[in-house]
């Protein structure tokens, strides 16, 4: 336990003490926000109604792509923050590490704990934007969403240690992890609507957990009590699995199985790492 | 005495090489083990093995009485490594890294801030350890390194070539501060370097080459096994010189280095007077002396110590 913690709190320490990454992160969401949020919003509510039932009119394209790009911030900080263990077995910190007693499932969490906490911390920092947006969100809503926020940043920071725990090269994690968050981001609703895609995308859909993490987010954060169910569905809020409509507690289910899964694969890994 | 390391039959085999070939050596408790050999020899296999970094192919290695392959942890616990390469945090501060260093080996929290003061002071680093370690220099992270690894009170110590990259000065002070910690704490000291003067302050060492252990015993015990002293000459024309020594020395072992002539003899005060008489060529210069762990090296090995194996 005093393993993790201190795993944790260095990775802490240490992203306080990097103004540069700190502040850099800020660039990537604002740009999408300005881009998805100002720029597309009006051609996106066009393009839905057209082809949306009646009675979705109420749909505002801005309050629904918020959530999703608060979500695509964490998974960028949670991967890239991952990045860590790569620069600490360049700089020799992760030898350190390694031949301390600290078990290597220890190691494992508090390396993704220490990624999850950044970006949730990062994430949390984007909703100082809401009230430039024009939106406005239940306060009480903001807060229930942060327990969602870092449970969605645990799950995609072991998808990052486990291949920061794999590869050696900053350039090669860098470049692998491109070509993964890319299609996590796009096919997960966050930046639009997931229904009626074609079935091997769907599938991709499905199993991608930024789907169920990004769906949470936006049930807790968006009033859908008072939303009529056409607007529900164009918001593709009624993510169906076997025919049937998914709860949020399913979905927290399989964020937490997916990061469990996740954590013993890349103990098993960093215990390989020294065979 | 007690052995707190005891190494038996121990083997490393990749695909097509052989590292280590089933070696046996003990290490006494207390005392400073100097383990040489020439790069490529096994060495780094051999203690990446011991530090229960890289798996064995076969064999067993007891440390502190626990078994590296059963006890992973227990063994971890026992020892301390001061690595090749720098593994500190710099971005961190020293008092930082000794800190996370206490919590990953569970030091009580009670002993925590008592225990680093008392290695930053073995290793004069008291004034500087609210500092990042990135303004360090290069003496002071080793010595930062060396505190490091003494603050779980490690039952061994392990330094790989502690002193590499450091200026002579430093690495004399560096030195200073290890034997002040062995006489101090009786901490067993396993010591690998490529500077073999280092490795005279070694109560033992071993000298591997090619996967097996050729050699072990005390420094002066292996010099003595070489025997006799080492006269070193140079001449107006070596190539004459020797043929001459060639033809009329018989009672010394001649080799060649550089323009160097290398004679190894049993004694040299009743050598070297009727050797100089004998000798045509002008003598330019004369150096009678003791043999080194170098020589030792080179006599077993038939390798200086940083030369690679070729294959």
């Amino acid at each position: 336990m005093e393993g993790i913690i201190a795993i944790w709190q260095r990775d802490l320490l240490k992203f306080f003490r990097d103004k540069a990454r700190l502040f850099g992160s800020f660039t990537m969401p604002i740009l999408f926000l300005l881009i998805f949020g100002g720029g597309m919003s009006g051609s996106m509510e066009t393009m839905m109604a057209g082809s949306m039932p009646k009675g979705a009119e109420g749909f505002n394209y801005v309050e629904f792509v918020f959530p999703g790009i608060v979500a695509m911030t964490l998974l960028m900080t949670s991967i890239f923050s991952a990045m860590s263990v790569i620069e600490d077995k360049d700089f020799g910190y992760m030898k350190e590490i390694m031949v301390s007693p600290i078990s290597r499932v220890s190691i494992a969490i508090g390396k993704m704990l220490g990624s999850a906490t950044v970006a949730t911390i990062q994430g949390v920092m984007l909703f100082l934007l809401i009230p430039l947006l024009g939106l406005s969100y239940d306060v009480m809503a903001l807060i229930q969403v942060i327990p969602f926020m870092f449970l969605l940043g645990c799950a995609l920071s072991s998808l990052g240690l486990l291949f920061a725990s794999l590869i050696n090269s900053t350039q090669g994690f860098q470049l692998t992890v491109q070509i993964l968050v890319m299609p996590m981001i796009f096919l997960s609703g966050a930046l639009f609507p997931i229904s009626n895609m074609p079935a091997w995308m769907d599938f991709i859909v499905k199993i991608n957990p930024v789907t169920y993490g990004v769906d949470v987010m936006k049930k807790v954060m968006v009033d859908i009590e008072n939303l009529s169910a056409p607007v529900l569905d164009a918001m593709g809020l009624n993510i169906s699995l076997f025919g049937r409509q998914i709860t949020i507690f399913e979905e927290v289910l399989f964020i937490g199985i997916f990061t469990t899964i996740l954590v013993l694969l890349s103990t098993v890994s960093f215990k390989r790492a020294n065979a | 005495m007690e052995s707190i390391i005891s190494v038996k039959n121990l083997r490393k085999s990749y695909k097509n090489t052989e590292a280590v070939k089933g070696i046996n050596f003990e290490v006494e408790e207390g005392e400073i083990f100097g383990f040489l050999g020439p790069n490529g020899a096994g060495k780094s296999t051999t203690i990446n093995m011991i530090c229960t970094m890289l798996k064995p192919t076969s064999g067993s290695i007891i440390i502190n009485d626990y078994d590296v392959s059963k006890d992973k942890d227990a063994v971890r616990g026992s020892i301390g490594i001061i690595f090749q390469e720098n593994t500190l945090d710099e971005k961190l501060t020293a008092h930082e890294n000794l800190m996370l260093h206490c919590r990953f080996y569970k030091v009580p929290k009670e002993k925590r801030e008592e225990r680093i003061q008392e290695v930053l002071e073995i290793v004069d680093l008291v004034n500087e350890q609210k500092q990042r370690v990135e303004t360090f220099s290069g003496g002071m992270k080793r010595r930062l390194e060396i505190a490091r690894g003494l603050l779980h009170y490690p039952k061994v110590l392990f330094l790989d070539e502690p002193t590499v990259g450091l200026d002579p000065q430093t690495r004399a002070h560096l030195w200073e501060y290890i034997l002040r910690l062995k006489e101090k704490e009786g901490i067993t000291m396993f010591l690998t370097t490529h500077y073999l003067d280092e490795a005279e302050i070694s109560d033992r060492v071993a000298i591997m080459d090619q996967g097996e252990i050729i050699a072990i015993d005390s420094p002066t015990a292996l010099k003595d096994q070489l025997g006799g002293d080492i006269i070193e000459l140079s001449t107006e024309d070596n190539e004459q010189a020797l043929k001459e020594i060639n033809e009329k020395v018989k009672e010394a072992k001649v080799t060649v280095e550089e323009d160097t002539i290398h004679l190894k003899v049993a004694s040299s005060d009743a050598f070297i007077s009727s050797f100089i008489k004998t000798l045509n060529i002008p003598i330019t210069r004369l150096n009678i002396r003791k043999p080194t762990l170098n020589d030792v090296f080179l006599a077993f090995t038939g390798r200086k110590i940083g030369e690679t194996v070729k294959e």
